[in-house]
């Protein structure tokens, strides 16, 4: 069993996998807070 | 005289060529039709793969997909071999998908990438089985529960499992409601799984949505460029959707590209599976490592479920872990139903497709990443 190939993908495979998705909800809160939803103004006058 | 009966012997001439192996491959191609259309297991990818089966195993009729010249080997070599049909195939499924309940509660993103650990570990013992490398991370990739990325993989590396790779992810997607609710059960205690979370769908603003999938195609490729058509076209086609001025193309890519698309991709893998190269002990093993790796991947969720249930102090329910799966969104409603079996009030269901759609996003990157490393290990896709 080639344990270099296996091991170097399994952990560096999970590791960026995590990593990546960990970023992209710090991105999604970033984008969450510059862009916060309001409640449609036609709504609130009904 | 003579030349009628040269007729006749012209004419049974697929009879005479026929072998055990084309008849056992017609078989298995009436099966799968039985599947889809009898039992509506996948009948969107059942019924052309069983069919392209048939016709690919009937002796002398130039319908493999090897066979060189034939109308279905042009259509396997300029969709498959090219990787055209998966990628086109994300386009509408980014065209398809609200990624709203995951922007309102992004934690649930974790979830994606938790329930793809599982394709790691399998690839660790596919390599211990004695698999080649290309062929244990085709193997691995089933356990994303996405066909799509599964053949883009294993088109790239191994396309002699390709038949065998295809059939077991789209067979295991359906099978998610059967496969996951024991896992979820034997790693939770009743009271883990009755945990209660907050039912009300928080909303995001558009621009959110909209700004979503051109940042996170624009990071995500920047880390694992290999998966750029993939990621490219999911996201291209979700700021399809959320653009909303483009409504045209939104439905030609969810509707008629995606029904076309999933037609012939069907049919190329139905006909590339041959006696010779799928009636082998390697197929039984690729199907029972993707059923391991679908396996392990609801336990891998599971446990980062129970884990987000301590750090947050029992606000996150742990079942949510089993829908980090890309199976969309049959994973989700398992959840949703282990949940309410658990507590009756419970009602997960958004949360579960937050988590199941950054399965999606999960799996591709996944794969992005293996081809990445693999690509970083000098290890080249086939020409």
């Amino acid at each position: 069993m080639d344990w270099t190939f296996g091991l170097t993908m399994t952990i560096a495979g999970m590791g960026v996998t995590f990593i990546t998705l960990y970023l992209l909800t710090l991105l999604i809160r970033l984008l969450n807070k510059l862009f916060p939803h309001k409640e449609d103004p036609k709504e609130d006058s009904k | 005289m003579e030349a009628f009966l040269d007729a006749l012997n012209s004419l049974g001439q697929g009879f005479l060529n026929m072998t055990w192996e084309s008849a056992v491959m017609i078989l298995i191609g009436c099966a799968l039709l039985y599947l889809g259309i009898g039992r509506k297991v996948e009948p969107l990818l059942l019924v052309p793969i069983g069919f392209g089966v048939i016709l690919g195993n009937l002796p002398l009729a130039n319908l493999s997909a090897h066979d060189s010249g034939g109308v279905l080997n042009l259509l396997y070599v300029s969709g498959i071999l090219t990787e055209l049909f998966p990628v086109l195939l994300f386009l509408g499924l980014g065209a398809m998908i609200d990624f709203g309940p995951l922007l309102a509660n992004p934690v649930v993103l974790i979830f994606g990438a938790a329930g793809q650990f599982g394709i790691f570990i399998t690839l660790l013992i596919a390599l211990g089985i004695g698999f080649q490398q290309q062929e244990a991370v085709s193997i691995a990739v089933i356990g994303a529960c996405d066909g799509p990325t599964a053949i883009y993989v294993t088109s790239k590396y191994a396309r002699d499992l390709l038949p065998a790779v295809s059939i077991a992810a789209y067979s295991y997607m359906a099978l998610v409601p059967i496969i996951q609710p024991p896992i979820m059960r034997a790693m939770t205690t009743k009271k883990e799984r009755a945990t209660l979370m907050p039912a009300g769908e928080k909303q995001v603003s558009q621009k959110v949505k909209i700004l979503f999938p051109i940042v996170a195609g624009i990071a995500t490729i920047l880390i694992a460029p290999m998966g750029a058509p993939l990621m490219g076209m999911l996201m291209l086609g979700n700021l399809l959707k959320e653009s909303g001025v483009v409504g045209r193309l939104v439905d030609v890519s969810s509707n008629t590209l995606a029904n076309i698309v999933t037609l012939l991709l069907g049919l190329c893998i139905g006909a590339s599976m041959l006696g010779g190269n799928f009636l082998t002990w390697q197929t039984i093993l690729v199907f029972l490592l993707g059923f391991l790796a679908i396996s392990l991947d609801t336990v891998t969720g599971v446990l980062l479920g129970k884990l987000m249930r301590v750090i947050s102090k029992g606000k996150i329910n742990p079942l949510l872990g089993a829908a980090g799966t890309s199976a969309f969104p049959m994973s989700a409603r398992v959840v949703q139903k282990e949940g309410q079996r658990a507590n009756p009030k419970n009602f997960l269901l958004w949360h579960a497709i937050g988590a199941n759609t950054g399965g999606q996003i999960g799996s591709v990157m996944a794969a992005a990443v293996m081809l990445a490393i693999m690509n970083g290990m000098g290890i080249m896709p086939l020409g």
